[in-house]
């Protein structure tokens, strides 16, 4: 029992702060994609427009996902 | 005659245990959203108050045993239940008072530890459990979510931080929101079920349910997450302000570091069935997100007075869960005791609120203001 929950403390300290980068990192591909896709269409430059709406679309999809498994785990534990 | 009496009393203890659990553990869902105007205050409670209680649906699968594995299952009697619930019940008020946030949880476990202890002596209670699922996690939590926070918020610096400020603060704003609301959805679903477990057990040794592990009864889910949401709602604001002020002056990128990085934690940790108390990773997260910006920031005698806290939840509750048990006895083992002790409770409550009451603003105001 106490070398199980071991593993576990160990996974956790690598799994934990992982999985928290990969949430934070995603938000903020969403909020630096954004900010500059306006920042380039006030300037009227298309191409940059659209590839950090592409960012920002990317870092959604991953913060979604993050959500999603986040209900996952909610609703599957007990 | 007197088992019923003391069904009703374990059953409205429990519930008042539900309310301060909701009620003390609102900050940890809210605070930072409210510190950075991600949320109004009275949203962010209304927000939350909300999920806590769609949460409490969302898994009914309660526990067995409250402090399941850490006290001898065949030792607890509702009287050590109702004694346990003051000791949570008591400490959860006593933190409250002085704008500290503690594990509603830890307080429970220490209640029912101490209550035991008194019941039966030391043999009741697994020491080796204790030490891995309470006290282990207890040093894990805080220290994972600091180290976690804190580089969450310098890759998040790092990202965004040659983008305007204005766009930033907004973006940031909208992802407190979803954290803010993740993190309370999964409050509700874990400490609505730890009420609703005590009913259980409650209503199983009064023979009312039967079998080896059966489910609660509607009315008992509905009566829990009304408790924790209600208590959600009237929100724990003197810890509020603690975590989202008092220990800093966040950012909305900090506030999104701490809550999203926090709450990534938990459920990873959840996930691993290593649970960690939302109080101490949230806490961990919010002084990390504010230490690795500039360690100065932080007010490190307040994070001391919580550390503190802390460190006495299992121990004060448990002198106060087996004191209870000890007054309770002396009446007997009718309904007499827990009366009396309910009615002192009720008192006290009335003390602390009245006194809250009268000094100072609203701490919601203040929280506002912020």
């Amino acid at each position: 029992m106490i070398a199980t929950d071991s593993a576990a403390l160990l996974e956790l300290v690598w799994a934990a702060p992982l999985a928290a980068v990969i949430v934070v990192v995603a938000w903020g591909m969403v909020v630096y994609g954004t900010a500059r896709a306006g920042e380039a269409r006030r300037d009227g430059r298309t191409a940059s427009a659209a590839l950090n709406f592409g960012v920002a679309a990317i870092g959604g999809v991953l913060f979604t996902t993050a959500i999603v498994i986040g209900l996952i785990v909610m609703t599957s534990k007990g | 005659m007197d088992s019923d009496i003391i069904l009703v009393i374990v059953v409205a203890t429990a519930l008042a245990f539900d309310f301060t659990n909701g009620f003390h553990d609102t900050a940890n869902a809210v605070a930072t959203s409210i510190s950075t105007r991600a949320l109004a205050p009275k949203t962010a409670v209304g927000l939350s108050a909300i999920l806590n209680f769609v949460g409490a649906f969302i898994s009914i699968k309660v526990a067995a045993t409250v402090a399941g594995g850490i006290v001898d299952a065949d030792q607890i009697t509702t009287t050590v239940i109702f004694a346990g619930l003051i000791g949570a019940i008591t400490w959860n008020l006593v933190t409250w008072y002085f704008g500290l946030p503690s594990s509603s949880s830890h307080a429970l476990i220490g209640g029912v530890v101490g209550a035991a202890f008194a019941a039966t002596g030391p043999d009741a209670i697994f020491g080796g459990a204790l030490l891995e699922k309470v006290i282990v996690p207890a040093l894990v939590a805080p220290v994972v979510a600091f180290v976690t926070a804190g580089a969450c918020i310098l890759i998040t610096y790092r990202l965004v931080g040659r983008l305007r400020p204005g766009s930033v603060n907004r973006g940031y704003r909208l992802g407190q929101i979803v954290s803010a609301s993740l993190l309370s959805l999964s409050h509700g679903t874990n400490d609505a079920q730890k009420t609703m477990g005590i009913i259980t057990l409650a209503l199983i040794a009064h023979g009312s349910l039967s079998g080896p592990s059966p489910d609660p009864p509607t009315w008992v889910i509905v009566s829990a997450a009304t408790a924790i949401a209600a208590g959600t709602y009237i929100g724990g604001w003197r810890i509020i302000r603690t975590m989202g002020s008092k220990i800093y002056k966040m950012d909305p990128a900090q506030g999104f570091a701490a809550q999203g990085g926090g709450a990534a934690v938990l459920l990873t940790a959840s996930h691993l069935g290593f649970p960690l108390s939302t109080t101490h990773s949230i806490t961990g997260a919010v002084l990390g997100a504010g230490a690795a910006k500039r360690l100065s920031a932080v007010r490190w005698g307040l994070a001391g007075n919580i550390a503190v806290a802390w460190a006495l939840t299992l121990p004060a509750a448990a002198a106060v869960g087996a004191i209870t048990y000890g007054v309770s006895r002396i009446f007997g083992t009718g309904a007499l005791g827990p009366l009396l002790i309910c009615v002192c409770l009720l008192a006290l409550m009335a003390a602390m609120f009245g006194k809250r009451l009268r000094h100072g603003p609203p701490v919601a105001t203040a929280a506002a203001d912020t």
